[in-house]
């Protein structure tokens, strides 16, 4: 690091590379058969925060021979400073070259970040194309939400891990040290091998063939051996499974900087636009005594004076209420704060309120998500205006002078109507402040904050197409039209980046190329506005002979072959077809603790105490 | 808890080096406090609606420079021996971080006036007069460019140095110098190195080939003796 020292006081935030914090993992490399380099393809604060990668971190750390260390991508500053003097991407435990590792993984979380995936290879002096790679490079590993559907990456990546990876990752490990040992090991016997793992899918046996159209005719492996599909892997018992409760300290602000405690895993709701809400099926709790002993020891490992429950949506964990109070009695003598993020409306109730210090100290968030019952009723919302009517008028009777709420634009069978429905629904709310007696002094604030509703796969809604960018611009310009209350404010998410998620959420192979030209042309980190450039995107996608349109805003056939049909995830297609139709009917299905809607996740087994079916 | 002018005040030394000298005196603020929960010392928190762990550092490190005499005070609401301190500490800084001594203050801190430094350049360029040069330089008028908090001011940086050495060691330029701190007149270290690259042709060239560490190596009263 000497060498580097002239360089790190020349760059914003230096202590985003240094390493160095309280809680990272050191090993004697003499005793390591199997060096991972976990790569985040954005920011070290960004990074830092996610859960995932601090699970997985832990999982593969606990194995003796392994040494999982974490990369992340330099800003353009530091980028520009190793360019210029040829310091290849280091792990930030050991400051060794990224390039000597044996498997670099990367946490594909959305899509906007492919290019910096890909940018963060070259920078480690990997060649980024997996048919350009040698047998001494390393294996390329991708995982996380987006390797649900991998194919607008699968020319960059040896190998993808499909669904919860504190089991399969080791495995991999494992495999990976058994070939090295036994001297069996190839790159290409080794991905083979990998294959027959369960959860493991590797694009290079695979062969798609396309229509003329640009649909896929056929998507079949080359081999006999390998699955024709991959089924996505879970962790059955979420009480039992490694969760790390001495985490790494950042010294530097990160974007969760706090406890973050994962409550369940999966969500009961099936909102037909949630990708989560599908993937992470079948629901899985842990107990609260189970959460209550993991809280008290990363405290006190961590002196953190916050904690997080998190999940898809806390308030449908059953057992919040003997969790919170379990947590309260040690939380509040220890100066502790304790917040829920993703409540629903329809379960706010007063006792919560006081319960919790985070909602006690700021303002209140709900996401109604369509502005007319109809309209929740077609994406499966399931929450009706007197819930959320209930929900704000105990806020405003706690004191609360601020809430905000969050709709989508876009929406499948969405009309204009539907669009002032947000706005009518937003002046209600007003309305509700003013009819509540003991309200605050303060002049009220609805804020509405409105994005563009992206079509992703493994959802019922994976065969519609995106409004087009004009449609959704005029959407958002009709809907500032009607907001005339001074009260209510505004936001809307720039369509345009909407747009390109689209394009990527629903691509296949052939985007590949285009993402390997964008990074030729220095684009990077595109979730960030700064970085974030349309027209450069929409002209890669010419150079490269791609229309965007086919991939955004094109309806696919129920019968279509899909990029993604390789992925399983346990839910059936059947039943997301049923789900469709039912959208156009404005049918609502009931929760998976009402009624089991047989969606098929139920195959993948796992703990299903809460489930009705199981039940009886 | 015990009221603020009960609880015992506790003076921490410690050091500071390697990649942690690239965190900030903000962040590292805000780790101390995380440190203090989880090492279990009862420390004293501030009064009022958002009650706040009282910890005071001494002078504020710069980015980039390494310590081996940072200090920070403490107070504490239950008596506790400073070697069972200093032990809770050691068990929970990171890596880079390690308590020296703890014990009650002598001095107050606005008794600081002083901080010897070490600054240790490396480059192609050390010719065989250099510290000669170096040390003349610093001996004579030289008027600098001082930048704070946004304003700018012109100072002549002789008056900010109380001594200045430098020698050759295995290649290496080997600077001693204490410079004021505290109280009106203040120094970085850092405009030392800066006006050394603008005067000599040292540290001019690729950061990679010539490079330069700086090192706290005492904390000093008006008398020179050292801040207890």
């Amino acid at each position: 690091m000497q060498n580097l020292s002239s360089i790190l006081k020349s760059v914003s935030k230096p202590g985003r590379y240094t390493g160095g914090e309280y809680g990272q993992i050191i090993k004697d490399k003499k005793n390591i058969k199997c060096r991972i380099a976990f790569c985040f393809p954005d920011t070290y604060e960004i990074g830092m925060s996610n859960l995932g990668v601090r699970l997985l971190y832990g999982a593969l750390n606990s194995m003796p021979d392994v040494w999982c260390e974490r990369v992340y991508a330099p800003w353009t500053d530091m980028e520009e400073q190793m360019r210029e003097h040829k310091i290849p991407l280091f792990a930030h435990e050991s400051k060794d070259n990224v390039k000597d590792f044996d498997i670099v993984a990367f946490s594909l979380q959305y899509e906007l970040c492919y290019t910096t995936a890909i940018n963060m290879l070259d920078l480690a002096g990997i060649p980024m194309l997996a048919c350009d790679r040698g047998e001494d490079d390393p294996v390329i590993l991708g995982g996380g939400p987006c390797a649900y559907n991998a194919e607008p990456v699968a020319d960059f990546f040896d190998i993808f891990s499909i669904g919860e990876g504190e089991e399969a990752l080791p495995e991999l490990a494992e495999l990976y040290m058994r070939m090295k040992g036994n001297g069996t090991y190839t790159k290409t016997a080794f991905l083979r091998e990998a294959s027959h793992l369960k959860g493991f899918y590797v694009p290079s046996l695979y062969e798609v063939r396309y229509n003329e159209d640009g649909t896929i005719s056929s998507f079949e492996p080359k081999y006999d051996d390998v699955p024709k599909r991959v089924e996505k892997r879970i962790i059955k018992d979420l009480n039992t499974s490694c969760f790390p409760t001495k985490p790494i300290m950042p010294f530097i602000e990160v974007v969760h900087d706090r406890i973050m405690l994962e409550t369940f895993r999966g969500c009961i709701r099936g909102c037909r636009f949630c990708q989560a809400g599908m993937v992470f099926r079948p629901v899985r709790e842990k107990s609260a005594e189970v959460l209550n002993c993991q809280a008290r020891e990363i405290f006190e490992n961590t002196g953190y004076t916050e904690i997080s429950l998190t999940s898809l949506s806390i308030s449908d964990y059953s057992c919040l209420h003997e969790a919170t109070d379990k947590l309260l009695e040690w939380t509040n003598p220890n100066k502790i704060n304790l917040s829920l993020p993703s409540l629903r409306a329809d379960s706010f109730t007063k006792e919560l309120m006081n319960k919790v210090s985070s909602i006690r100290q700021s303002g209140l968030t709900f996401a109604p998500e369509a502005g007319t019952q109809r309209l929740r009723d077609a994406i499966n919302k399931n929450l009706y205006e007197k819930d959320l009517m209930n929900a704000v008028r105990l806020a405003f009777e706690g004191g609360k002078s601020q809430v905000k709420l969050y709709f989508m634009n876009g929406l499948p069978t969405e009309t204009y109507e539907d669009i002032e429905g947000i706005s009518s629904l937003a002046s209600r709310v007003v309305d509700e402040y003013y009819k509540t007696p003991n309200r605050s002094k303060k002049p009220v604030t609805v804020t509405v904050s409105v994005s563009c509703f992206v079509p992703k796969p493994h959802t019922p809604f994976q065969w519609e197409p995106q409004n087009s960018l004009e449609e959704l611009c005029d959407k958002q310009k009709y809907l500032a039209e009607k907001i005339t209350d001074r009260k209510i404010r505004y936001t809307w998410h720039e369509a345009k980046v909407s747009r390109l998620e689209a394009v990527f959420s629903k691509g296949n192979r052939r985007l590949s190329r285009a993402i390997l030209c964008a990074q030729q042309k220095g684009m990077r980190f595109d979730a960030w506005d700064e970085h974030f450039d349309y027209e450069k995107w929409m002209q890669v996608f010419e150079e490269c002979g791609i229309d965007p349109d086919f991939y955004a805003n094109r309806r696919m056939g129920y019968d279509e072959i899909l990029p993604w049909d390789v992925i399983d995830i346990g839910v059936s297609k059947k039943f997301m077809m049923s789900e469709s139709k039912k959208a156009y009917e404005s049918v609502t299905t009931p929760n998976c603790k009402e009624k089991c809607s047989g969606c098929g996740a139920n195959k993948l087994g796992g703990d299903m105490t809460w489930c009705p079916k199981m039940k009886q | 808890m015990v009221s603020e002018n009960e609880a015992i005040k506790v003076r921490i030394k410690f050091k500071k080096y390697g990649s942690l000298m690239y965190i900030s005196h903000l962040d590292l603020s805000r780790t101390m406090q995380r440190i203090m929960v989880r090492s279990g010392i009862d420390i004293w928190y501030s009064e009022g609606f958002n009650p706040q762990p009282r910890i005071v550092f001494a002078c504020p490190l710069p980015v980039g420079v390494e310590s081996e005499c940072e200090l920070m005070d403490i107070k504490i609401n239950t008596p506790m021996e400073c070697d069972e301190i200093k032990r809770r500490l050691n068990d929970n800084f990171p890596s880079e971080m390690e308590a020296l001594d703890v014990y009650f203050p002598e001095a107050k801190i606005k008794e600081i006036a002083y901080i010897d430094y070490e600054i240790r350049i490396n480059s192609t360029k050390i010719s065989d007069g250099i510290c000669e040069k170096l040390e003349n330089m610093f001996s004579h008028d030289l008027f600098v460019i001082k930048k704070s908090k946004g304003s700018e001011k012109e100072i002549n940086i002789k008056e900010y140095i109380n001594s200045f050495s430098a020698k050759i060691e295995q290649n290496e330029l080997v600077i001693h110098t204490v410079l004021c701190s505290g109280g009106e007149k203040n120094l970085s270290p850092e405009l030392l190195v800066d006006t050394i690259r603008k005067n000599t042709e040292l540290l001019n060239g690729s950061p990679l080939e010539e490079y330069y560490s700086i090192l706290r190596k005492r904390i000093l009263k008006g008398n020179l003796e050292i801040f207890k």
